[in-house]
């Protein structure tokens, strides 16, 4: 038997020279040229077929970015990301050197940095997305001082989590005075309508919830200032955004007219029928996203003004202040405004959307409604739509 | 009335056995209509028929499926194949024996699931990853029952070999081998369902694909319990296929050794 | 079964001839090797910057941040909880399986009326009941004592049945030539002959108890190893992901040592009664 072991012992160093071989691959894959873009986006298959979240989906099938991108031989990549963990998916993937881009959101942004990892702010997109504060159906609860010391469910590191954090300051509160559980939206959802939580922050999927008569929203970002809503926008891996400011250029200026695609009223129902297939019926998306303060036009606005700047300083003040992150972290370094400013030139859209007016919403008075006057707010709503 | 029930039992083992489950049937239906609550827990049954022929008839099932299959057979192949050579490896070298078991020991006991964060890292959270963690599911049982199954053999076994001259491809081809088939089996027959329902779990922990774990994750979000029991019911299904059908191939590889117990 | 035939493989039946070299001989100094190797080699990967420190944290790291963990008494939280779980839902799935794995072989009833629906709910995988039993448990205790409920009664209450079923007919036989009464014959016979199957399973039982506990605990909890790992991977801290990692492992492997010692011990006692 001799023989075999002398070759399983040649073998091994076989191995051992694969291995290594590998490890010093990682290293090495910064090429010069760029071969592919690789961008991260939430999604949602349905019947095998791909829905992109948001406006990645307008974007895939831009011809003119698709043709640009061909013309340099570089191979468009998405990377599909399920909505139960975007934050934890994109941030491994950043970490891996998987993707190039994200589009995602505002804290786990800032988590990714702070962890030494550097990444930048493409393209600031839309105005935000609001949150809901959920309760069970039954529940007496009217705001969030009736859930002190109550179990929340909230998932960690997700972007809601800063906009939660605000709502409990707002009241002088901490998250210590709440028994916070860390769980994904789906989880959470179940939760809530199984009283098993006296209350779930989240996003959209709330009026899913209210819909099926289990539970009920006691408040919302509606309520709240405009800044205080959750932002996902579109994120580059540093070393890619400086190295190929060129193809970083190109993805911009497609997100950009993308976001002009859709920010335009007479494509705003095709948009909401698209984005149906990513679960949320189309009748509660509008009651999510459509907000009398702000303008259909401006909701869409990727022009990046001092109230997202000021967002991202909370941002991270929040996540030292609960030690989510160790290292602080400078927000002048996390943007990257020069693409913007580009694409809005090169599509000769400078006078398109005013800051002014993106800006309108996040002068009102920051004071947070108790729950009995978004209840009445919420019946108006109701009785719109 | 009774009487008659009872003896419509006597009658039938079968329908006796269906007795308990019908009455869960029953209970779960009489629960579903109490409240908005229960009704999102306990799914009424027509509901789950109806959606189960909404998603055949969109095909969808039959494409998470297709999906969650093909990703297990491929981590399973993968797996199988990779823990045969180590456990070929381990009975051969004395050297690749020393150093491989106590890291084999010590990295089984870690909780497959438990290790998506470091493979979320360094794999991605893409196909590879899962594909990664099915064939560590299937490799665990397969390298311990290659190895063992080798080191079990009868010595009798062996000495009849030498007595014959066989070389040592010639023993181990002829001797070594075909004994050892029984455990190698056994090891398959544990990699095959565990590949499976890592699969399922992989795909509820990592990224968007085809796959029964995804179209739970989808069911979810849009709070559709129903989906939801309708893919635990197709992923248990097919567990006991899976099972059925190896251990019947099983059966079939070893009837030369006749019924043993 | 299947499982229980396989997994016992490795311990100790008296069948194998060649022992583990490894194991037995020098076992404990040659079996440090390879992990030393292992760590040695992460320090240098780390040291001399392979691979960056958020895809590889160094090994110094993960051990101050270990020592804080202890510090803060987070760990030993985590831990007490998880373990506490463990065994509360262990011990009442494997009294429950034990008691009706013995009848569904005993008891030609029990087998007609719960036989079918024990096969069924036996194959159905904890893993896709976990979202399920979030619906109808809640998150709290009961949900993850129950899963773990579910994954030790069938194995055990399988073990048990296929324990009672495989007593030679001639020890039974043995005990009613000799009338001996019935708490002699479960004493000395039935208890001594189902032992070693049901230790197997027991062990297999909990091996995928503490698996099924860490993934419920990574899905849905507020506290416990798997939910230290969960909300360590939110926050991209892989030092803590890695600690969570070696301890699981440590934790499985205590509990699978003492039950084989355990089961030698038995299986050993059982040997002296016998002759």
């Amino acid at each position: 038997m001799s023989f075999i072991f002398k070759f399983v012992s040649r073998i091994q160093w076989v191995l051992f020279f694969l291995a290594g071989s590998v490890s010093i691959q990682l290293q090495a894959s910064s090429p010069a040229e760029v071969k592919e873009l690789r961008i991260a986006v939430v999604a949602n298959a349905s019947s095998g077929e791909l829905t992109f979240g948001g406006v990645p989906q307008v974007i895939a099938r831009d011809p003119v970015f698709k043709a640009a991108l061909a013309e340099q031989n570089i191979k468009l990549q998405w990377v599909p990301v399920s909505t139960a963990a975007v934050a934890t998916l994109v941030n491994e993937s950043f970490a891996g050197g998987k993707i190039d881009f994200a589009f995602y959101g505002d804290l786990p942004s800032v988590i990714l940095n702070a962890s030494g990892i550097e990444t930048r702010l493409v393209v600031s997109g839309s105005v935000g997305n609001n949150s809901y504060l959920v309760v069970p159906k039954h529940s007496t609860a009217a705001s969030i001082r009736d859930l002190k010391g109550k179990r929340i469910a909230l998932h960690r590191g997700r972007p809601w989590e800063a906009t939660f954090a605000k709502l409990i300051e707002s009241e002088g509160l901490q998250l210590k005075d709440f028994r916070i559980i860390n769980l994904n939206p789906q989880a959470g959802a179940a939760a809530v309508s199984a009283g098993n939580v006296e209350g779930f922050f989240t996003l959209s999927d709330a009026h899913a919830l209210v819909e099926k008569e289990v539970a009920k929203i006691i408040w919302s970002t509606k309520d709240a200032p405009v800044s205080w809503r959750m932002r996902a926008e579109l994120w580059g891996a540093r070393e890619f955004v400086e190295q190929h400011p060129e193809v970083t250029q190109l993805l911009a200026t497609a997100t950009v007219r993308a976001m002009h695609w859709v920010s335009q009223e007479e494509n705003k129902d095709a948009y909401i029928a698209e984005q149906s297939r990513m679960g949320l019926p189309e009748k509660l998306i509008r009651r999510d996203i459509l907000d009398e303060r702000i303008s259909w036009r401006d909701y869409w606005s990727p022009v990046l003004v001092p109230s997202t700047t000021a967002h991202y300083q909370d941002v991270i003040d929040h996540a030292l202040a609960n030690r989510l992150i160790r290292k602080p972290v400078k927000v002048d370094d996390l943007l990257a405004p020069q693409f913007v400013s580009r694409a809005l030139q090169t599509l000769e859209l400078e006078n398109y959307w005013r800051e002014s007016q993106a800006q309108a919403g996040a002068e009102q008075p920051s004071v947070a409604q108790t729950g009995q006057e978004y209840a009445h707010n919420g019946l108006q709503q109701g009785a719109e739509q | 009335m009774n009487n008659l029930l009872r003896n419509v039992l006597k009658k039938s083992k079968a329908l006796r056995g269906l007795l308990v489950p019908v009455l869960l049937l029953i209970y779960w239906q009489y629960a579903s209509g109490q409240s908005a609550t229960h009704r999102y827990a306990f799914v009424p049954l027509q509901d789950v028929g109806a959606s189960f022929v909404e998603l055949v008839g969109s095909g969808e099932l039959w494409i998470n499926l297709l999906g969650s299959i093909e990703r297990t057979g491929v981590g399973l192949v993968t797996g199988v194949a990779v823990g045969f050579a180590l456990g070929l490896a381990m009975y051969f070298s004395r050297i690749v024996l020393t150093l491989v078991h106590p890291l084999y020991t010590a990295l089984r006991q870690v909780p497959l699931l438990g290790l998506t964060p470091l493979i979320g890292i360094w794999l991605g959270n893409g196909d590879e990853a899962k594909v990664f963690i099915i064939a560590l599911a299937a490799f665990y049982p397969m390298v311990l029952n290659t190895y063992e199954g080798l080191r079990n053999v009868d010595s009798r076994f062996r000495e009849v070999g030498e007595i014959y001259g066989f070389n040592h491809w010639q023993q181990f081809r002829r001797v070594l081998l075909p004994a050892a088939v029984p455990s190698l089996i056994t090891g398959l027959l544990l990699a095959i369902p565990f590949a499976w329902i890592t699969c399922i779990g992989s795909e509820l922990l990592f990224n968007a694909g085809a796959g029964l774990g995804n179209l739970m994750m989808t069911a979810e979000l849009a709070a559709r319990m129903d989906i939801i029991l309708i893919c635990a019911l197709v992923v248990t299904t097919i567990g006991i296929l899976m099972n059925y059908g190896v251990s019947r191939a099983g059966d079939y590889l070893l009837r030369w050794r006749g019924r043993r117990k | 079964m299947t499982s229980a035939v396989s997994d016992s493989t490795f311990s100790s039946t008296g069948r194998q001839r060649r022992y583990l070299p490894v194991v037995h001989s020098w076992r404990g100094a040659t079996a440090l090797i390879s992990p030393l190797l292992l760590c040695v080699l992460w320090y240098w990967a780390t040291a001399a910057r392979w691979i960056p420190e958020q895809i590889l944290p160094a090994p110094a790291v993960v051990w101050e941040t270990f020592i804080d963990l202890i510090d803060t008494g987070e760990l030993q939280m985590h831990l007490q909880i998880s373990l506490f779980r463990l065994f509360t839902g262990f011990a009442l799935g494997a009294v429950a399986g034990l008691i009706f794995g013995a009848l569904l072989a005993i008891s030609e009833t029990v087998r007609v009326y719960f036989g079918l629906l024990f096969e069924t709910l036996r194959h159905i995988p904890t893993l896709v009941l976990i979202p399920m039993l979030i619906l109808l448990l809640g998150i709290g205790e009961t949900l993850k004592i129950v899963i773990i409920v579910k994954a030790v009664f069938f194995p055990v209450a399988q073990a048990a049945t296929e324990g009672v079923k495989n007593i030679p007919r001639a020890f039974l036989e043995v005990g009613q030539v000799y009338r001996l009464p019935h708490v002699t014959l479960y004493r000395r016979i039935i208890l001594p002959a189902i032992i070693p199957p049901v230790l197997t399973g027991v062990r297999i039982a909990l091996g995928r108890a503490w698996l099924i506990l860490v993934a419920v605990e990574l899905l849905a909890a507020d506290s416990g190893i798997g939910q230290m790992m969960e909300f360590a991977r939110q926050m991209l801290r892989l030092d803590i992901v890695f600690i969570g990692v070696i301890l699981t492992g440590l934790v499985g492997f205590g509990l699978d040592k003492s039950l084989r010692l355990l089961e030698c011990y038995l299986v050993r006692w059982r040997g002296r009664h016998h002759e």
